[in-house]
């Protein structure tokens, strides 16, 4: 079949997008979890209830989720220009996906580790328990069935997110369908890709609940 | 020991004040199995919580050893804390854990080097009598099962308290029944000093020596368990122990008493233990010149000890009637005239 272009670009666009999502989807679980832990521990019941640390973050987070995703990127281009050195490129893409991701993953995790039984922390708790420990021990592996669903859904966000990111030079798969699919009018390369996104999507929400329903089935 | 020091607690909810204790002082002995017992909402299960320090009071002391918990910094708490088992009437157990790794989370969290983990969880297994359960999740065990793991979890760091919060609650009565059994054991065998909290007299009669029962926030009544039963003075002891020790006329007797014309007088007698030498009653019939009759009669064993309860009606003229009186003053027995 001809798609018009060279399979080396398509390969490359595949790798971009891989690259793109697993990097930031790493480091946004790392900061959404810990965005999470710290907003369950410091809400109204929370056991290291503290309004002030709760309300700054929560409305951080509302604010930095209430913006979209294109409109996110440039917006933070002079602070991507910081840490990267430079606004274009895949790499250049990593910091706004990051930032559009770790909110979001974070009131996902959120849910999951609200989830979890107080009966547990109080447990934990009686046993002398250090607020490291009930997190650890306790917290996340209750939650960590729901937290997997929680990297999936995220996962899934994230290479949407991706497709955008061709307005900064990120390449991926999405760019190639818009603008080699959309703006040189080449239906069956947009076909391609959406397949593709298609079988992306389909291959990490079955690798989602599979892990999922391993850890919940006990 | 534990010692509560007028204990007193207010929760405040939407700048609401609500009372949960009022000025509860208890003192609980080493060795002793301590029932607190009143309806839901009486305050206990906060009483409970006050002793590791998941609850705080906002007046009063508690005094574990010796020591008062609410002014220790949290890494001295938490190692009290480690001294103290605690099991709950929901278990609490991580489902996300096999029943070896829920016994075994103490002692990770106490660093213990993993094969005397091994050996430890092992054994509790074996004195919780699940060792064949010990691959299981809690998902796959029977409620009574899950309290065993909750009860072994709570033993793995060698507590020498036990707090019990409505442990058997959620159990239908048979496994009550055993779950009970070895909270005795524990007591027994491992010396542990137990404070169990319920709504259910039945546990108290069953295992404990010592009852605080507790209404509205307060502490009624308290006392041996013996002490408690045989003699309930307040209403809500009364409601409580009536339920497991009978002592109430049936209505039918009670009809027939009233339409008796004789002279009488209707008395409760009470035998604990040795005292219940039942030759009083055949002494008042054979060496006063009055006739007794039986109108209730019930017979319980608290503590492992006798506690008998008979009602007699004595028929006779007055003064016949106060030298029996007299009669069973002199030999200590514990009564009192019941008016219909």
């Amino acid at each position: 079949m001809d798609l018009g272009i060279p399979y080396s670009q398509i390969i490359l666009a595949a790798e971009q997008t891989i690259y793109m999502v697993f990097v930031s989807l790493a480091i946004g679980t790392i900061i959404a979890m810990i965005m999470a832990v710290t907003l369950v521990l410091t809400n109204d019941k929370g056991i290291l209830k503290n309004k002030y640390v709760y309300a700054v973050l929560n409305t951080v987070i509302n604010i930095v989720r209430s913006v979209p995703f294109i409109i996110l990127m440039v917006f933070i281009l002079p602070l991507t220009k910081e840490i990267v050195g430079t606004r274009v490129g895949t790499t250049a893409a990593l910091v706004p996906l990051v930032t559009f991701i770790a909110p979001y993953l974070t009131r996902l995790f959120e849910n999951s580790i609200l989830e979890v039984d107080e009966g547990i922390v109080e447990a934990a708790q009686a046993m002398g328990a250090s607020y490291f420990e009930v997190v650890w021990h306790f917290l996340l592996p209750e939650a960590r069935g729901s937290l997997i669903l929680s990297v999936t859904t995220g996962t899934i966000g994230l290479l949407g997110a991706t497709a955008m990111a061709g307005a900064i030079g990120a390449g991926g798969v999405g760019d190639l369908a818009l603008t080699y699919g959309y703006e040189r009018l080449n239906f069956p390369l947009m076909l391609f890709t959406v397949v593709v996104l298609v079988v992306f999507v389909q291959i990490i929400q079955s690798f989602g609940n599979h892990f999922s329903s391993k850890v919940r089935n006990h | 020991m534990i010692n509560f020091i007028n204990i007193s607690k207010t929760f405040t909810v939407k700048k609401q004040h609500i009372p949960a204790l009022h000025d509860v002082s208890l003192q609980v002995q080493d060795g002793d199995i301590f029932g607190v017992i009143g309806f839901s909402g009486a305050g206990k299960s906060t009483l409970l919580r006050m002793v590791n320090a998941l609850e705080k009071p906002t007046d009063g002391r508690i005094e574990v050893d010796g020591q008062d918990i609410n002014t220790l910094p949290f890494s001295e708490l938490r190692k009290v804390r480690k001294r103290i088992g605690m099991v709950f009437q929901q278990f609490n157990l991580l489902n996300s854990k096999t029943v070896y790794d829920n016994i075994a989370i103490p002692l990770v969290l106490n660093r213990v080097e993993k094969k005397d983990i091994q050996a430890r969880v092992l054994e509790l297994l074996d004195f919780v009598e699940l060792s064949d359960k010990r691959n299981a999740y809690p998902a796959q065990l029977s409620g009574g099962q899950k309290q065993r793991v909750g009860i072994a979890r709570a033993l793995a760091t060698n507590p020498s308290i036990l707090l019990c919060d409505e442990a058997t609650s959620a159990l239908d009565p048979e496994t009550t029944d055993s779950i009970l059994r070895l909270l005795e054991k524990i007591n027994d065998a491992l010396n542990i000093t137990i404070l169990i909290v319920t709504h259910e007299i039945h546990v108290i009669q069953r295992i404990c020596n010592k009852v605080a029962v507790m209404e509205l926030g307060r502490v009624v009544e308290h006392g041996s368990v013996l002490d408690v039963f045989s003699n309930p003075k307040q209403n809500m002891t009364k409601k409580f122990v009536q339920t497991v020790i009978a002592d109430k006329i049936p209505e039918g007797i009670i009809r027939v008493l009233q339409r008796d014309t004789r002279n009488y007088k209707i008395i409760k007698i009470r035998f604990l233990g040795e005292n219940s030498s039942d030759n009083v009653l055949y002494h008042i019939n054979k060496d006063f010149a009055v006739e007794t009759n039986i109108v209730f009669a019930s017979v319980n064993e608290l503590q492992k000890t006798v506690l008998g309860i008979f009602t007699i009606q004595i028929i006779g003229s007055d003064p016949e009637i106060q030298k029996v009186i007299d009669y069973i003053q002199h030999h200590q027995l514990s009564w009192q005239e019941v008016t219909l």
